[in-house]
C-alpha cells in the first residue's frame, strides 16, 4: 500500500486539521433551509437541467456574411452593420410556459463563437489553426484545464454531435459551414491580429514563456475582451429603442462634417451614431421577431392559459421593441432582452444586471400602487429571470471558460449599499430577489450584498437565511471599502462621493464604478443606479505567485517544462529579503512585458471590434458621441492586474524564512532538491486527487519525510501569527503600490485584483511543490485571503486577524471564502451568529466574504454519486455553481477546505 | 414524398438542445432526430430554398440571394431570412 500524506502525519504526531472549532454531528447534516420554486419556474428550470450546452454557426454566419461585403466601409459602421444582419436574423424560440422570452440562440442554453476574436482555438486538436495557437501559446492553459464531466456540459463527441471548445455540442451537419466562417477570419481575428503586432512589443519573448509555462493564465484582449462590470440599462428604460433612435439620428445631423475643437475624434462621431442606429435597429427587429413567434403560437395553441400567455408575451415585446416600459413586467424584460443583446455582441463573462432591484423600483412601486402586480406575481417572474440568467452559456477557449471560469458566467446583482444621499439603499424589491434566490436556487444571477452598517437588520438577515440555503449567495462586499477604493481610483476622472455610492459589482468580485442616472416615469423622478466604466477586469489575467517563486528559486527556469521563463537572476538567494526582493523583480517584469502586450490586443480589439450597442448604453457615449474605444464612457481607469496563490506565495516565504534564514534547519539547496523530487511523492495527475491530504508516497521510501513535515510545521497564515501576516503585508502593501505604475492604453494606472475564481487549479496543477509542504500538481490556496486548507488552527476571528493586516482599499477587492457546517449556524440563534462573524470582518476592513454552508461528507458522496446530486450548488470562488459541471481538481479543493463546525 | 421528416425539421419544435426539444402541439419532449408526427409543418431552411445551391463540399452551399453568392449551409434556419421562398411552391 502507498503511503498516504495522512499517514505520514499520524506518525509524526501531527495533523491538517480539516475541521476547525470542534466536530460535527454524527450524520451527514443537510441544509437546513430548502424552498421550491413556483411550478412554472420549477418547470422551467427542469428544462434547464436537461439541457446541452449548444453551439450553432447562425450568428457568426450573419455577422460574417455581412462583415465580408463591406470593405473598406468604416469600420465600427461595418461592425455594426454585422452586428444588425446577425440580430435579424436570429430564429426565436419561446419554449412553453415561458413569462420572461428572448435568449442568446434558439437553444435553451445556447452560444455561439466568435470567431472575429480568435478562431483557433475551438477547433478539432490536430486543426493547423488549432496548432498554431498552442505554439504561440495562447492554448497552452487549454492543455491543463478540465470540465466537469456531468450536467450540460459536452466533454465528448456523440451521435449528431460534435464536441467543440471541450464544453459545447454543435450539431455534425453544422460544423463544415462553421470551420468554413472561422477561415474567414484567419488572419483577421483580434487574435491574430493582435499577435502580429505584440510581438513588437518588448520583451515578447517573455511574454510567451509565461503563457506556455501558465505563469499567466490568458490574454484578455481577444478571449474576454468585455464584462467584469456593470450594464446601464437606463437609456432604453427611460426612452425606448425608437427614441433613441431618433436621438442617434438626430446627433448625426448636429454633428455630422464637424470637428467642434477635436482634430483627432470629432469627425468620428458620425460615424458612431450612424453605427448605433444600425445596431439599435437589429436589436428592434430581433426583439420583434421573438413577438412574431409569440403571435403564431398564440394562432396555433389550443390551450387558453397558454393561448393568453403568448399574446401577452407578443404584446409586451411589441410594445417594448419601441417605447419605454410601462409596467415592472414589461421593464424586466427589457432589462433581459438588452442584456443578452449585449452578451451577444461581444464575448464577455461577468455581465453585472447591477442593482437590479433598485433599478426596477419605479415600475414595483406604481404596480403595486395600482394593483396590477402583487408579491407573489412579481416572485415568479424573478423566479423566472433567474432560470433565464441561468441559462446562459459563455463561448470561449477550455483554458477561459473551464479553467478561469468553471463554465459560470457571473451575471451578479448587487443588493444594498446606500443611495446617493448616504441613506441605506435596500428596498422591498430586493428581499424579494432574495427570497427568489432561496425558492428558487440556481447559479445565476450571482448575488452580492453591498454590506453597509446602516443597512436594516431585518434586510441583513435575510440575506443571512439565504446564504444558510448553501447557494453561496450572497457573497458580502464590504461598501465602505469598495467606496474608498472607487474613490482612489477614479477620483481623478471626476468621481465625488455621491457618484461612488453607485457602486456595484461587476464579474464576481469586481468592484466597479457607476453613476446615479434621473429617471422619470409617470411624473415621478427617481434616481437610478447603472454602470458607467468600462469593463474592470481586463489587462493582466492571472498571476500565478507560486509559480513565479518557483521561477526565482530555479534561476527563471519552469521545472515543468524546461523553459527559461526569465532572464537568469544570478542571486545567491542567502538571505530572505533576498528571495522576496527577486519575488517581486520578477513580478514587475512580467507585468511590463504582459502590460504591454495586453494593452497591443485590447486596441486591435477596439480599433476594429468596439462595443457598440454596449457602449450606447453607458454614459456618457450617446451625449458626446465617442464609445468605448475613445473613451467615451464615464469611467476609463479599468484595468488591473490579478493575482492567484497568494496565501502559498506568502506561506512557502514565511516557511523559508522559518527554516532556512531563521533557524538554519535545512539549507536552500536541500530545500530545493526536496521540491525538485516533490517530496518523495507522486504527482497529483498519478493520484488522481488535487488535495494535499490525498497524496501518496512513492514507493516505502521515507526521503524527505523530515523536511516535509518540517514545511508543513511552518508558521502559516490564518492564525494571527505577525511572522506571517508580516511577510502578507509587505507582498499586499507592495503589489497594491506596483500595480499603479503601469499605465492601460487608456493612459490610466492598472490597479490591483485579487480573485482566484477558478484559476487556483489549473494554475496549481502545472506548479512544483512549495516550500510550505504544498505538493505538485494539488491546488493552490483558494481565492486571496483564504487560508490554505487544513492550516487555520485558531478560529475564524484568527483568520479575520490576518486577512485584515492590511489596507483592502488600496485593491480592487479580496477574497475570503469560509466552508461552514451547517449544525453551526442552525436555527435563528445561527442565523444571528452567521451576521455577526460576517459584521466582525466588515468592521475591520476585510473586503469580502462568502460562505459555503455544507457537510462536506455530502459533497464526498456527490462526487461518487453525482447522478444523484443535479441540483447541488457550492461557492467556488466569487461564483456559484452545480458540483457536476466542475472539474475535479476543484471539488477536490472545496472538499479540502477547513469545514467550521462552530463559528 | 423527400425524405422522413425530423422532429428538428419541424416549425412546432422548440429545441431545447442539439438533440431534443418540445413540440409546441403535444408539449411533450421529442427527440430532434426521431420522425415527425403527422401534424409536421416543415421549417424553412436554405436548403428548401430556390435560391439555394449545392456546393461539392457535402453540408455546404451557395446563396444566390445576393450578387455576392456567399456560401451557407443546407441546415441554415431561414424563418427570419428576407430573401427565402419555398423550392417548388
Amino acid at each position: 500500500m502507498p503511503r498516504k500524506l495522512t499517514d505520514i502525519l499520524a506518525e509524526a504526531d501531527a495533523q491538517l486539521e480539516y475541521r476547525s472549532m470542534g466536530t460535527p454531528p454524527e450524520e451527514p447534516t443537510p441544509r437546513e433551509i430548502k424552498k421550491t420554486p413556483s411550478p412554472r419556474a420549477q418547470r422551467l428550470r427542469d428544462l434547464y437541467f436537461d439541457a446541452l450546452s449548444s453551439a450553432t454557426s447562425e450568428f457568426p454566419y450573419w455577422y460574417t456574411r455581412a462583415y465580408m461585403r463591406l470593405d473598406n466601409e468604416i469600420p465600427v459602421v461595418r461592425r455594426a452593420l454585422a452586428l444588425e444582419s446577425a440580430f435579424r436574423h436570429l430564429t426565436p424560440t419561446i419554449f412553453p410556459g415561458e413569462l420572461l422570452v428572448m435568449g442568446k440562440t434558439h437553444h435553451l442554453r445556447g452560444s455561439f463563437p466568435m470567431p472575429w476574436l480568435s478562431e483557433g482555438y475551438y477547433m478539432a486538436a490536430e486543426d493547423e489553426l488549432y496548432q498554431e495557437a498552442l505554439a504561440r501559446g495562447s492554448a497552452s492553459a487549454d492543455e491543463v484545464s478540465s470540465f466537469g464531466m456531468g450536467g450540460g456540459n459536452v466533454t465528448k463527441s456523440f451521435g449528431p454531435v460534435v464536441s467543440i471548445a471541450g464544453k459545447f455540442g454543435i450539431r455534425k451537419e453544422e460544423v463544415p459551414m462553421m470551420l468554413r466562417t472561422a477561415r474567414d477570419w484567419e488572419g483577421k481575428s483580434v487574435d491574430d491580429v493582435g499577435h502580429k503586432y505584440e510581438q513588437m512589443t518588448p520583451g515578447y519573448e517573455i511574454k510567451e514563456s509565461l503563457m506556455r509555462s501558465v505563469t499567466c493564465m490568458f490574454d484578455s484582449g481577444y478571449t474576454l475582451p468585455q464584462g467584469r462590470e456593470v450594464i446601464n440599462y437606463y437609456y432604453p428604460l427611460q426612452f425606448g429603442f425608437d427614441a433613441l433612435i431618433s436621438l442617434a439620428e438626430a446627433k448625426k445631423r448636429d454633428v455630422a462634417g464637424r470637428a467642434d475643437g477635436d482634430g483627432l475624434t470629432g469627425m468620428n462621431r458620425l460615424y458612431n451614431y450612424e453605427a448605433a442606429v444600425h445596431v439599435l435597429r437589429g436589436v428592434q427587429a430581433w426583439t420583434l421577431n421573438y413577438a412574431k413567434e409569440a403571435r403564431r403560437l398564440e394562432a396555433i395553441e389550443a390551450e387558453r392559459k397558454q393561448r393568453d400567455e403568448y399574446r401577452e408575451i407578443a404584446e409586451c415585446l411589441e410594445w417594448i421593441a419601441r417605447h419605454p416600459p410601462r409596467t415592472f413586467r414589461e421593464a424586466l424584460q427589457l432589462c433581459w432582452a438588452v442584456h443578452v443583446a449585449v452578451l451577444n455582441e461581444d464575448a464577455i463573462s461577468g455581465l453585472s444586471p447591477g442593482r437590479l432591484g433598485q433599478v426596477l423600483w419605479p415600475w414595483y412601486e406604481q404596480d403595486l400602487e395600482a394593483g396590477r402586480i402583487d408579491e407573489e406575481k412579481a416572485l415568479e417572474l424573478l423566479e423566472c429571470l433567474r432560470v433565464k440568467f441561468t441559462c446562459l452559456d459563455c463561448f470561449a477557449s477550455m483554458g477561459v471558460v473551464g479553467g478561469v471560469l468553471s463554465g459560470n458566467t457571473f451575471n451578479n446583482l448587487s443588493l444594498g449599499g446606500l443611495d446617493r444621499s448616504g441613506a441605506p439603499a435596500s428596498n422591498r424589491l430586493e428581499e424579494l430577489i432574495l427570497e427568489a434566490s432561496i425558492r428558487c436556487a440556481t447559479t445565476q444571477p450571482t448575488l452580492t450584498l453591498l454590506y453597509d452598517d446602516k443597512l436594516p437588520e431585518s434586510f441583513l438577515l435575510k440575506a443571512m437565511e439565504c446564504i444558510k440555503t448553501g447557494t453561496g449567495y450572497p457573497a458580502i462586499m464590504n461598501n465602505r471599502t469598495a467606496i474608498e477604493f472607487l474613490m482612489g481610483q477614479y477620483g481623478p476622472e471626476g468621481m465625488d462621493l455621491e457618484e461612488a455610492r453607485a457602486i456595484a459589482i461587476g464579474g464576481c468580485l469586481e468592484t466597479s464604478p457607476c453613476s446615479w442616472m434621473p429617471l422619470s416615469l409617470n411624473g415621478r423622478s427617481y434616481s437610478i443606479p447603472g454602470g458607467s466604466g468600462q469593463p474592470t477586469s481586463v489587462g493582466v489575467h492571472f498571476l500565478s505567485l507560486p509559480k513565479i517563486l518557483e521561477l526565482v528559486l530555479f534561476d527563471g527556469v519552469d521545472q515543468r517544462t524546461g523553459l527559461r521563463v526569465f532572464p537568469s537572476h544570478g542571486r545567491s538567494l542567502d538571505r530572505h529579503e533576498e528571495v522576496f526582493d527577486q519575488v517581486k523583480l520578477y513580478f514587475a517584469e512580467a507585468v511590463e512585458v504582459l502590460s504591454l502586450a495586453n494593452n497591443n490586443q485590447h486596441d486591435v480589439w477596439r480599433k476594429s471590434n468596439a462595443a457598440v450597442f454596449n457602449s450606447l448604453l453607458k454614459p456618457d457615449c450617446l451625449d458626446s458621441g465617442h464609445l468605448i474605444n475613445e473613451l467615451g464612457y464615464r469611467y476609463n481607469a479599468t484595468h488591473n492586474v490579478e493575482t492567484c496563490g497568494t496565501i502559498n506565495l506568502v506561506n512557502s516565504l514565511a516557511a523559508l524564512k522559518f527554516l532556512v534564514y531563521d533557524s538554519s534547519s535545512f539549507s536552500l539547496d536541500e530545500i530545493r532538491k526536496a521540491l525538485g523530487e516533490n517530496f518523495g511523492f507522486k504527482t497529483a495527475d498519478e493520484v488522481g486527487s488535487f488535495s494535499l491530504a490525498a497524496q501518496e508516497k512513492r514507493g516505502s521510501s521515507t526521503k524527505h519525510d523530515r523536511i516535509h513535515l518540517a514545511c508543513l510545521a511552518a508558521p502559516k497564515y490564518g492564525n494571527d501569527d505577525p511572522f506571517v501576516d508580516r511577510i502578507l503585508k509587505e507582498w499586499e502593501d507592495w503589489f497594491c503600490a506596483e500595480c499603479r505604475a503601469y499605465e492601460s492604453l487608456n493612459a490610466r494606472p492598472y490597479y490591483a485584483c485579487q480573485i482566484s475564481v477558478s484559476t487556483h487549479a489549473p494554475m496549481g496543477a502545472v506548479t512544483m511543490a512549495t516550500p510550505d509542504g504544498r505538493l505538485a500538481g494539488t491546488t493552490f490556496a483558494d481565492a486571496s485571503m483564504s487560508a490554505y486548507a487544513g492550516t487555520d488552527r485558531n478560529g475564524p476571528y484568527a483568520l479575520f486577524a490576518s486577512a485584515t493586516c492590511w489596507d483592502h482599499s488600496q485593491s480592487q477587492n479580496s477574497q475570503l471564502n469560509m466552508k461552514i457546517h451547517p449544525s453551526a449556524i442552525h436555527g435563528r440563534k445561527g442565523t444571528k451568529k452567521l451576521l455577526e462573524l460576517t459584521r466582525a470582518y466588515m468592521r475591520k476592513g476585510g473586503f469580502h466574504i462568502q460562505y459555503n454552508v455544507v457537510d462536506s461528507r455530502i459533497l464526498k458522496d456527490a462526487q461518487e454519486h453525482p447522478e444523484a446530486y443535479r441540483d447541488l450548488l457550492v461557492r467556488v470562488a466569487g461564483f456559484t455553481q452545480y458540483w457536476v459541471e466542475i472539474g475535479k481538481p476543484i471539488q477536490d479543493e472545496i472538499i479540502a477546505r477547513t469545514e467550521y463546525e462552530g463559528v | 414524398m423527400g425524405a422522413p421528416t425530423r422532429h428538428m425539421d419541424c416549425r412546432n419544435f422548440a429545441p431545447i438542445d442539439v438533440v431534443k426539444g418540445i413540440c409546441h402541439l403535444s408539449k411533450e419532449r421529442v427527440q430532434a432526430d426521431d420522425a415527425s408526427c403527422p401534424s409536421f409543418d416543415r421549417l424553412p431552411r436554405c436548403g428548401e430554398c430556390e435560391r439555394y445551391s449545392p456546393s461539392d463540399q457535402q453540408d455546404v452551399g451557395v446563396c444566390r440571394a445576393t450578387p455576392d453568392h456567399p456560401m451557407t449551409y443546407p441546415g441554415l434556419a431561414a424563418v427570419t431570412c428576407e430573401w427565402f421562398r419555398w423550392r417548388g411552391r
